[in-house]
């Protein structure tokens, strides 16, 4: 603690202690279990067997997980394009109409629904005899083949994610000030320029959050696949997280889902380290 | 006014599967047919739908329990997030990017990784099947999302209202309490839907760390329902159970609209 600087309080170190306890004892203690599970053979019922890294030797070579990381690859890309993008614009539209709260509504109601709905919402819209196939007069199994069946849950994953980036970005418009704003008009700004030169720079913090939300969220993609398609057919339409999940509860090969549970974290986080480190510094 | 016929373009586009949930979840039981599901039905069985769903599911205990995580949860978060924040940003602690990413670290973590582990630390600690063990793992899971939410806010937040404030002999946590909560309403209330909304859809901590019907969460009861479909569940009775699940949340979606409805100013008080 600094005496230099009592303006600052003497108690900082308790204040950010039950944000970091917390976090420490219930989300990274986890971690390093998995992480030590993961370089032994464990089914889940005799005890751990220590075998080295060599479930991670086993990683480099197993074709399923380069379709795993397409895949996520592809979430991620799409992530910011749709939900991100899209959920600003909607953000950008109606911040400051007259009644825009209410032009939000439609967007935020599909957050509502759990997984389970989602997948019972949208398995009659994509199906064979589907009201999507009608609509567009075509005959196309939408989450058959891969990559369009990936294609396929992002806009679904877009309709139901939408209104909650809508909503951050909202609160980001929000919390600028508007003596800037009145500044720009009245030299003549508007439209795109005075977005793109006063309000874009403004609402950078919570930008920030939401793209650095979306980065780990996509990342980490697993409810939607699960509901819609479980990774399949076969195994072409899985991320990492359906790749852990399935090779650990599926399959009880706990060690192996451990390894790939480990490299999913080390990726995530060091994408969110290199994002962080140049927006929030 | 361009900007509202997008807006209503992509609304109505956005209502469309909504519509085709109402309808269905609202006819009867025996008569869906998915190559005409957009066809609204003649009979309108919405509230018995409800009822089947809500008959074949018990919900009373687990309905109260469910309540008190997804509200307890995220206020716990909320605040202790939102100190967080306002310590690193605002009363810049020293090194206070890594505390950051100390804290934001914990979203890194796939969710599913996390349940073998805390099952097995759960049953040690006597904390499996306890309602302050839900509460306690709820919260842990929220709070990064609060911290980084509220330190971006923050961070935006012009920094002579905190030394007006000091000047005046207010302590730190006063100025925390009774300035910086106040005015990041908007951000705590969406920070609090989402994690509203993460809770009371949580399936698979309840799943795991709860076993008795007063302490697990009233989702287990209704997702099985929900998925069951492929299994005997009609799909209308499916519909509506999604719907009963939807409702609290929906409700606190409109009830917080005013929130987000006007600017604030808080650059140069």
């Amino acid at each position: 603690m600094s005496t230099r600087t009592p303006m600052l309080g003497r108690f900082r170190l308790g204040y950010v202690a039950p944000a970091a306890l917390l976090v420490a004892g219930l989300l990274y203690t986890p971690f390093l279990w998995t992480a030590y599970l993961s370089l032994t053979r464990y089914d889940g019922l005799a005890p751990p067997e220590w075998t080295g890294p060599r479930n991670f030797v086993k990683l480099l070579d197993d074709p399923a997980l380069l379709t795993s990381i397409r895949n996520t690859l592809l979430w991620v890309i799409g992530t910011m394009v749709l939900p991100v993008g899209l959920g600003l614009l909607v953000a950008v539209l109606s911040y400051d109409l007259k009644g825009g709260a209410w032009y939000r509504v439609p967007f935020m109601l599909p957050y509502a629904l759990s997984g389970a709905g989602l997948g019972l919402v949208w398995s009659p819209i994509l199906s064979h005899d589907g009201i999507a196939n009608q609509l567009l007069g075509v005959d196309t199994a939408f989450l058959q083949d891969a990559p369009q069946n990936t294609l396929a849950m992002l806009l679904v994953w877009t309709w139901q994610q939408l209104g909650v980036n809508t909503l951050l970005f909202v609160v980001g418009l929000q919390s600028i000030p508007k003596e800037p704003i009145e500044a720009a008009r009245i030299d003549g700004a508007s439209g795109w320029r005075l977005f793109r030169y006063v309000i874009w720079p403004l609402m950078r913090p919570l930008t920030a959050v939401v793209v650095g939300l979306a980065l780990v969220a996509s990342l980490k993609t697993f409810d939607i696949v699960w509901v819609m398609t479980q990774g399949g057919p076969g195994r072409n339409s899985e991320t990492l997280a359906v790749t852990m999940y399935k090779e650990t509860f599926v399959a009880s090969d706990y060690g192996y889902g451990s390894a790939v549970a480990v490299l999913l974290t080390v990726v995530t986080g060091l994408a969110s380290y290199l994002y962080l480190r140049r927006q929030v510094r | 006014m361009i900007r509202r016929a997008v807006l209503i373009v992509l609304g109505l586009v956005w209502l469309g599967p909504t519509y085709l949930l109402l309808v269905n979840a609202s006819r009867p039981a025996a008569s869906y047919d998915p190559g005409s599901a957009w066809l609204p039905s003649g009979d309108f069985e919405l509230l018995a739908n409800f009822g089947r769903a809500l008959a074949s599911a018990d919900l009373g205990q687990s309905l109260a329990s469910t309540a008190l995580y997804s509200v307890v949860s995220p206020l716990l978060g909320v605040v202790i997030g939102a100190l967080a924040g306002y310590t690193i940003v605002v009363l810049r602690l020293r090194h206070g990017f890594w505390w950051f990413l100390l804290i934001f670290g914990g979203t890194v973590f796939p969710s599913q990784m996390l349940l073998v582990p805390l099952f097995v630390g759960y049953s040690d600690a006597g904390l499996y099947d306890t309602r302050l063990g839900m509460i306690l793992i709820y919260t842990a899971i929220n709070v990064p999302l609060a911290a980084f939410v509220l330190r971006n806010f923050y961070s935006g937040v012009a920094f002579s209202i905190f030394e007006a404030a000091r000047m005046d002999g207010a302590s730190t946590w006063r100025v925390f309490w009774r300035i910086y909560l106040p005015i990041s309403t908007s951000a705590l209330a969406a920070v609090f839907i989402l994690e509203f909304t993460f809770i009371w859809n949580d399936l698979i901590f309840g799943l795991t760390l709860s076993t008795t019907a007063d302490v697990r969460p009233v989702m287990t009861a209704l997702a099985g329902l929900m998925t069951d479909v492929y299994a005997g569940t009609p799909v209308p009775v499916g519909l509506a159970a999604g719907l009963v699940c939807s409702l609290p949340t929906v409700l606190l979606f409109l009830a917080t609209q005013r929130l987000f409805a006007r600017g604030l100013s808080l650059g140069s008080v």
